[in-house]
């Protein structure tokens, strides 16, 4: 290129992995590697994706702390993996559909354990929506349909922003410039004030923990319940269409037990339909599920050790607690941020191998770091939606990294 | 300003989401902009009166995991005396834990802390995150620092 010349500008449709929304209208204007312009991006959009750009943020080539080839850090990784007796994998809730495969298969020929972050969120509520034991839709049918939105233990201007302009309260079919006056009704379960719910009518607003006796006062129906609780119902009762959005807060104030939740859906999806959407915050956790789910009938804490096993024995959380692995390859994810350290700090002494796009306490903790491509800006794939939709991503930049499918299927060859 | 009891008063702390927080974290990493938006508590006006503190003095969190030093701000709209609201982060972090006896889940949105008025600085960021000497010592990461 000549000097003073200016690169050719392209500029093209991106799917966003920021958050399960998955986004399919982010405008990228890209010159050369580097990316000048954004259209529609949230904030959390922006700062994912202007970051991709920034070579302080992205992770690094490591072996214990020393800079490495990827040639030497994959087969590194491969040779830990080998050695090891029990393996762990974790993560994969930010990776593609085809990466999520390739750790599956990894994790059987390993003989491994395979889990996700939906082991300490969402699981059990993805479980039971792909069992059919609970209701779901899709987000185009809650614009052209639902009536009634319920977000609950959610906050999605915090955690996916552009879900109510995108796929709810903003979005419905019948909105107008005059949207001060919705058709829709928004209504939220909450354990604080936030920014939902001052444009909620009405909020119900809980102590912390109170989710379980709400629901069953929702349960016994005014009897004996509070004036709060009937007057859930009856908001229930008076909708076409009532979709729960049901965010971590539901799953914590639960302890992950939705007996009671589902009871609730099923009692009073008899007067009115109801739905459920997991607002699943890692833009692929679904697809972890559904992928897992395809082959193993569990959508996550299952061990390859003996032909197909599941229980709770398999999860992150135990197998950290007991010290159970002695090899973790965590995959484009963040434990040691998002967990207790008085949890974490068992796996002091184990083999750690982290794939990440970003440099992340994970990454600084792990003996051997291996830097991978970001999705849907630096390589193509295929995602599932929180709602279950697939969604195709295209990379639109050349990557010098390589893709976390690419270096499982290098390590499940060497090993 | 009330007498504080030196033992300071009992918490729940409820750990929410918050985007300034992530945003600074994906543009910046664990630095400045990260702990200015995670090292802080969120209480009710009495809750505050209560300990003596003025509005963004900083206070001492103690649970059975652990303790940090955060700034204390009022929140109006946080009129839930006894509760305290912070960003997840590696601060609410420290103060977790994972007991499976006690929940299935660790007890991100349900941490019993002391409150007690203080004078340390809040916590450096380096001294929450774990180190683990045999696989990387923290100096060969200049990006964490």
């Amino acid at each position: 290129m000549e000097r003073g010349q200016r690169p050719k500008l392209s500029s093209q449709s991106l799917v966003c992995t920021g958050c399960g929304c998955l986004c399919d209208d982010i405008q990228v204007e890209i010159e050369g590697d580097h990316i000048t312009k954004l259209e529609n991006a949230c904030a959390k959009s922006g700062a994912l994706l202007y970051s991709s750009d920034s070579p302080e943020r992205r992770a690094t080539c490591l072996i214990r702390g020393q800079r490495a080839s990827l040639e030497q850090a994959v087969e590194e990784a491969a040779h830990l993996l080998s050695k090891a007796r029990k393996r762990l994998i974790f993560g994969l809730d930010n990776s593609t559909l085809e990466a999520q495969a390739a750790a599956i298969k990894l994790a059987q020929k390993l003989g491994g354990v395979i889990d996700d972050a939906s082991s300490f969120s969402f699981g059990t509520l993805v479980q039971r929506i792909l069992s059919g034991d609970l209701p779901t839709c899709s987000l185009s049918e809650v614009k052209d349909n639902a009536d009634l939105l319920l977000y609950w233990g959610s906050d999605p201007p915090h955690t996916h922003p552009r879900h109510l302009s995108k796929f709810s309260y903003y979005a419905y079919t019948d909105y107008t410039e005059a949207g001060w006056f919705p058709k829709v009704t928004l209504s939220c379960v909450e354990v604080r004030d936030t920014e939902l719910g001052l444009l909620c009518r009405p909020a119900f607003k809980l102590q912390p923990g109170g989710d379980k006796d709400f629901i069953t006062d929702i349960l016994m129906e005014g009897k004996n319940g509070t004036e709060e609780s009937k007057k859930f119902v009856e908001l229930i009762e008076k909708s076409r269409f009532c979709v729960i959005f049901c965010g971590s807060g539901l799953s914590y104030s639960l302890d992950n037990d939705f007996d009671l939740f589902n009871e609730m859906v099923h009692k009073l999806g008899q007067r009115t339909r109801i739905a459920v959407i997991p607002m699943a915050m890692e833009f692929n956790l679904r697809g972890f599920n559904q992928s897992l789910y395809k082959q193993t009938g569990y959508v996550n804490q299952v061990s390859f050790a003996a032909g197909t096993s599941h229980g709770s024995e398999f999860s992150f959380l135990e197998q950290v607690r007991k010290r159970l692995a002695d090899c973790v390859l965590i995959i484009s994810s963040d434990p040691f941020s998002n967990l207790p350290p008085s949890l974490m700090r068992n796996l002091q002494g184990t083999s750690i191998i982290c794939l990440d796009h970003f440099s992340t306490p994970t990454t600084n903790t792990a003996g051997v770091v291996i830097p991978t491509a970001l999705p849907g800006l630096e390589c193509s794939g295929s995602a599932i939606r929180m709602d279950g939709d697939e969604i195709a991503l295209v990379g639109l930049k050349k990557s010098e990294y390589p893709t976390e499918e690419e270096v499982l299927k290098q390590l499940a060859e060497r090993i | 300003m009330m007498s504080t009891p030196k033992e300071g008063i009992p918490l729940v702390i409820v750990t929410y989401q918050d985007i300034y927080q992530w945003v600074a974290k994906q543009r910046d990493g664990w630095g400045d902009a990260y702990q200015q938006h995670s090292a802080v508590v969120r209480l009710s006006p009495a809750d505050l009166k209560r300990l003596g503190l003025d509005d963004g003095a900083l206070v001492e969190l103690k649970s059975q995991a652990g303790s940090v030093v955060v700034k204390a701000k009022s929140d109006p709209i946080c009129q839930q005396e006894g509760t305290g609201y912070m960003p997840a982060s590696l601060y609410s972090n420290r103060l977790a834990s994972y007991n499976p006896s006690v929940s299935r889940l660790p007890n991100l949105k349900r941490i019993e802390v002391r409150a007690v008025p203080t004078e340390k600085d809040v916590t450096p960021l380096p001294d929450l995150l774990l180190n683990f000497e045999n696989s990387l010592p923290a100096s060969d990461d200049p990006k964490l620092t």
